[in-house]
C-alpha cells in the first residue's frame, strides 16, 4: 500500500537505481567558456605554449594578426599528440582549428586527407615558404600533390654541444668547429683526452634508449655522417615506399654501428673500429632519453653532448656554462663526395621541428588562416627564438642582425644555419610508425652488444622489407 | 478568468498526479522478480551503451583491414584474416614485437604475458599467504607490521614504476654495479628484455602481495579457533594443523584471490610503461596499445579480442580445475 505523504520503499529504490545509472553515465552539466568579444581560434600545442599564451598572442599581433582575433592555446603531451589528433580529425571536430604537428608525422596525416591544403587556402604564404624556408623542413610538410599542408613553426637540427673550457684545459683549440666540425675519429680522441685530463666522467653522451628519437634522429645521424641511410639516396627517404632499396646492411651503416660500439663498449669489443676512442661514452646512454642525457651534461659530467637547439638556451645561459659552451654540427667520417649514397656523408644533422596545420573542418577558418599568415612572419619567428630558443625555419633570418642580437642563441646562429642546410629528414611514410620501433629495438640490441652489427642489420632489413611490402597491398 | 486559469492548472496537476499514481500502483503490483528486473533496467541500458555496444563495435573493427591511406579509420572487410595473420605470425614484422615466438620468449607478447602471469601470481600467493599467517597471529606491534605489509598496496602505480625505474637506472642506482658483477643483470637492465621482465615482476610482487595477504587474512580469520584446539588434543603437528585445518578452509578464498590477480596480471600495461617500455617488455596489452597508436585499428581490435580469449582460458582453468572445491566459490 502506498502511503499518502511519503514515498514507498520501492519508489526510493527505483530512484536510487536510476540515479546510480545516471551517475555512472557521467550525466553532468558542463559549462562552456565564454569566448568574449572578437574571434577565438583554438590552437593545440604543448604546455609550454599554453603557459605562454599571452606572449604568443602578443607576438602574433605584432606580426600583423588582427587585434580582434585571439588564439586560445590547448596543451597536449608531445608523446600522445599524434594519437589524440588522429582521433579528433577522424571524428570531424571543428575545434581545435590549428594543430601543432611534428615534422615526423605530418605526412601520414596528409596521406589520410586529415589536413587542409594551405597551397589552396593561402598560396601567397606557401609560395614564400617554398622559396625562403629550409628545404628539408618544407619537404616534410609537402603532400604528394605538391601542396604545402603546414606552416613551419620552428625547426630543429641535431647539434653537438661541448665544453670549450674543458678542451682548453686539455690544450685543444676548437676555434673553428662552429662551421667546420672535425671527423668522428678526431673528435672522439679529443673529448676522451679532455675527459681524462679534466677528470670529467664522460667524453661524449647522447640519448640512445629504445625510443623514436633513436630511429628518427640519433641513428640517422650516425649513419648519414658515414654516408649511409635506411633507404639509399636522400631522395628515397620521403617517397617510393615499397619500391625503394633497403640499405641498412650496407657497409657505411655497419661501420657507423661499429663506431658507436667502440664508443660505448670500448676498444676490446669484437666489432670495435681502430682509431676511435674506446669507452668515450658510458653504457648508461643506452637507457637515456634527451632529458636524462642533457641533465648529465648540464651537471658537468660530460665534455660533449648531442641534443637539439633548445638545449642551447639551458646550457649556454650565463648561470650555466655561458660562453664556455661550444656548439657545432655533428662530426663525420666520410665526406659527401665519397659517400655511398647521394645526399649523405659529411656533417649531417637529423631534422626535427614542428609545423602548424589547419584542421579541414576548422571553425573560424578565416581567422585561423590569418593566424597562419602571422606565424610565417619574421617578427613572430624572432620572438619565438628569444622566448623559447626555437630556431627560425628560414635560413636568411639566421643571417640577420636581429637573430645575432638574441641573447644566448644569437651566438650560435652560424652553426644553426650550417646544420639546417645539411639536415636529413627521417623517412616518414604511412608505415614509419611500424618501422621506427623495429629500428630502435634492433639498433639498441647491437649497440648493447647483444647482437653483432651484421646480424642485427640483416634482421632489420628483413623486418623493413616485410613492412614496406605491405604498403602496395593497402593502397586504395 | 482567474478562476478558470486556476481550475485549468488544477486539472493538469490532477492529470499528472493520476499518471503518477497509476504508474506507482503498477509498480507496486509487480512480483519481486519483475521489480528486480525493473530496477536493473536502467543499469542494463547503460551497460548496453557503454559495454556491449563498444564490445560489438570492436569485434566489427577486428574484421577489417588496417587503413594506411585516406580518411577512413578502417580498410576493407577481411573477415577473420586479422586473426589468422596474428596467430600464424604473418604480421609479426608489422607489430612492435612478435605476437608469439617461442625462440625468443622474452620478446614476444604471448610468452611475456604468460611468464608474467605465472611467476607473479605464484610468488604473490606464496608471499601473501606467508604475510597473512603472520598478520593472523597475536603479537606486540602487530598493527605496525600490518601497516608495513599493506603500505606498498597504497603506492600509486606511477610512483611504484618510478621507484623501480630509478633503482635500475645506470648512473643513478647503487644496485647496477653489484648486480652486474654478480652476473645477475646487464649494465642497462631497463632496456634488456630479460632483465626488465624480472624487474617488472619484482615490482608487481612488491606491491600486490599485500592484496593477496589481505584477502587470505580475511579467510584465515573466519577459521573457527576451536578446530585448532581439537587438532592439538589429537596430537597434530603445526604442519598438520595447517594442512588439515587451515588450508582446506582458506583454499576457496586463496583461489578467488588468485583468480583476481590472474585476470589483472594478464592485462599488465601501466607498470611496464613506467618501469621499462612496451618495446622492451611486450605484454599483450602493450601490443594492443602500440598497434592502436600506429592507427592499425583492425589489428589492434583483433589482438584485444585474442587477449580477452587468453584471459577467458586462464579463468576457465581455475573454474574447471577447482569447480569441485567444497565451498564451490568459483
Amino acid at each position: 500500500m502506498v502511503g499518502a505523504g511519503r514515498p514507498s520503499r520501492r519508489a526510493v529504490l527505483g530512484a536510487a537505481a536510476t540515479g546510480l545509472a545516471g551517475g555512472l553515465a557521467g550525466c553532468s552539466l558542463r559549462g562552456t567558456s565564454a569566448a568574449g568579444d572578437g574571434t577565438l581560434v583554438q590552437f593545440v600545442a604543448n604546455s609550454t605554449a599554453r603557459d605562454s599564451q599571452d606572449v604568443i598572442n602578443d607576438a602574433l599581433h605584432e606580426a600583423g594578426l588582427s587585434e580582434d582575433v585571439f588564439v586560445e592555446i590547448l596543451a597536449v603531451s608531445s608523446s600522445t599528440a599524434q594519437q589524440q589528433y588522429s582521433q579528433w580529425l577522424s571524428a570531424g571536430l571543428e575545434q581545435p582549428s590549428l594543430l601543432r604537428v611534428d615534422n615526423g608525422w605530418t605526412i601520414p596525416f596528409i596521406l589520410r586527407d586529415q589536413l587542409a591544403n594551405l597551397s589552396e587556402e593561402i598560396p601567397e604564404v606557401t609560395s614564400r615558404i617554398e622559396e625562403e624556408f629550409f628545404d628539408a623542413g618544407v619537404q616534410t610538410a609537402t603532400g604528394p600533390d605538391g601542396g604545402i599542408y603546414g606552416v613551419p613553426l620552428f625547426t630543429d637540427f641535431g647539434l653537438m654541444l661541448y665544453r670549450k673550457d674543458l678542451l682548453a684545459e686539455a690544450g685543444v683549440d676548437a676555434g673553428d668547429w662552429a662551421t667546420s666540425p672535425p671527423t668522428w675519429e678526431r673528435f672522439s680522441s679529443v673529448v676522451a683526452e679532455a675527459a681524462e685530463a679534466t677528470g670529467t666522467d664522460h667524453g661524449l653522451t647522447y640519448p640512445a634508449t629504445v625510443f623514436e628519437g633513436l630511429s628518427c634522429c640519433i641513428f640517422t645521424e650516425f649513419m648519414a655522417t658515414w654516408g649511409g641511410s635506411y633507404f639509399g639516396a636522400r631522395e628515397n627517404l620521403l617517397g617510393s615506399v615499397g619500391e625503394r632499396p633497403i640499405t641498412v646492411d650496407s657497409q657505411p651503416v655497419l661501420d657507423a654501428i661499429r663506431m658507436v660500439r667502440t664508443f660505448i663498449r670500448g676498444s676490446d669489443d669484437p666489432h670495435a673500429l681502430d682509431g676511435y676512442a674506446g669507452g668515450v661514452s658510458p653504457q648508461a646512454v643506452l637507457s637515456w632519453d634527451h632529458q636524462t642525457a642533457l641533465s648529465d651534461f648540464s651537471d658537468g659530467n660530460a665534455v660533449a653532448h648531442r641534443n637539439w637547439p633548445y638545449s642551447i638556451l639551458r646550457t649556454g645561459a650565463e648561470d650555466a656554462f655561458g660562453e664556455d659552451l661550444g656548439v657545432m654540427p655533428i662530426p663525420y667520417s666520410v665526406p659527401p663526395e665519397e659517400a655511398e649514397f647521394d645526399g649523405m656523408g659529411g656533417p649531417r644533422s637529423a631534422l626535427g621541428g614542428w609545423h602548424v596545420a589547419l584542421n579541414p573542418n576548422a571553425r573560424n577558418r578565416e581567422a585561423a588562416l590569418e593566424v597562419l599568415q602571422a606565424i610565417s612572419q619574421d617578427d613572430f619567428y624572432l620572438a619565438m627564438t628569444e622566448e623559447f630558443g626555437y630556431v627560425p625555419p628560414k635560413p636568411a633570418l639566421l643571417e640577420s642582425q636581429a637573430a645575432r642580437d638574441i641573447d644566448v642563441v644569437g651566438r650560435y646562429v652560424d652553426t644553426l644555419k650550417f646544420a639546417g642546410e645539411r639536415a636529413v629528414p627521417r623517412p616518414v611514410s604511412v608505415v614509419w610508425p611500424r618501422e621506427s620501433p623495429r629500428i630502435s629495438q634492433r639498433v639498441s640490441a647491437t649497440f648493447a652488444g647483444d647482437r653483432s652489427p651484421q646480424a642485427a642489420m640483416s634482421a632489420l632489413k628483413s623486418d623493413l622489407e616485410q613492412i614496406e611490402q605491405s604498403v602496395p597491398e593497402a593502397r586504395p | 478568468m482567474a478562476t478558470d486559469t486556476h481550475r485549468g492548472r488544477g486539472s493538469e496537476a490532477g492529470g499528472s498526479s493520476g499518471i503518477l499514481t497509476g504508474a506507482t500502483r503498477r509498480i507496486e503490483n509487480l512480483s519481486d522478480a519483475q521489480f528486480a528486473y525493473l530496477l536493473l533496467a536502467p543499469m542494463l541500458v547503460l551497460m548496453t551503451v557503454i559495454a556491449f555496444w563498444p564490445l560489438a563495435s570492436t569485434f566489427w573493427m577486428s574484421l577489417h583491414a588496417d587503413a594506411l591511406f585516406g580518411a577512413d579509420a578502417l580498410g576493407r572487410f577481411v573477415g577473420l584474416e586479422n586473426y589468422v595473420a596474428l596467430l600464424t605470425g604473418e604480421i609479426d614484422a608489422e607489430l612492435t614485437r612478435p605476437f608469439f615466438d617461442l625462440s625468443n620468449p622474452f620478446t614476444s607478447a604471448l610468452t611475456v604475458t604468460f611468464i608474467f602471469v605465472v611467476v607473479s601470481v605464484t610468488l604473490e600467493t606464496i608471499i601473501g599467504f606467508g604475510q597473512a599467517l603472520v598478520l593472523d597471529q597475536d603479537f606486540r606491534g602487530r598493527r605496525w607490521v600490518r601497516v608495513a605489509i599493506i603500505l606498498p598496496w597504497a603506492v600509486p602505480i606511477v610512483i611504484q614504476g618510478m621507484l623501480f625505474y630509478l633503482l635500475f637506472q645506470p648512473g643513478v642506482s647503487f644496485l647496477i654495479d653489484p648486480l652486474q658483477s654478480l652476473g645477475i643483470f646487464s649494465a642497462t637492465p631497463t632496456i634488456n628484455s630479460v632483465d626488465s621482465t624480472i624487474i617488472v615482476i619484482v615490482a608487481d610482487v612488491w606491491k600486490t602481495s599485500a592484496f593477496m595477504a589481505l584477502l587470505i587474512l580475511a579467510g584465515l580469520q573466519s577459521v573457527d579457533r576451536s578446530l585448532y584446539d581439537v587438532a592439538r588434543v589429537e596430537g597434530a603437528s603445526t604442519l598438520q594443523r595447517f594442512r588439515m585445518v587451515t588450508l582446506p578452509i582458506v583454499l576457496p578464498t586463496v583461489l578467488v584471490a588468485m583468480l583476481f590477480r590472474t585476470i589483472q596480471s594478464a592485462r599488465v600495461y601501466g607498470l611496464i610503461e613506467t618501469v621499462s617500455s612496451c618495446s622492451t617488455v611486450p605484454s599483450l596489452s602493450c601490443l594492443v596499445v602500440s598497434t592502436f597508436s600506429a592507427r592499425q585499428y583492425g589489428t589492434a581490435a583483433a589482438i584485444a579480442f585474442v587477449t580477452a580469449a587468453v584471459i577467458a582460458i586462464l579463468v576457465m582453468i581455475y573454474v574447471v580445475t577447482y569447480a569441485d572445491t567444497e565451498s564451490g566459490v568459483i
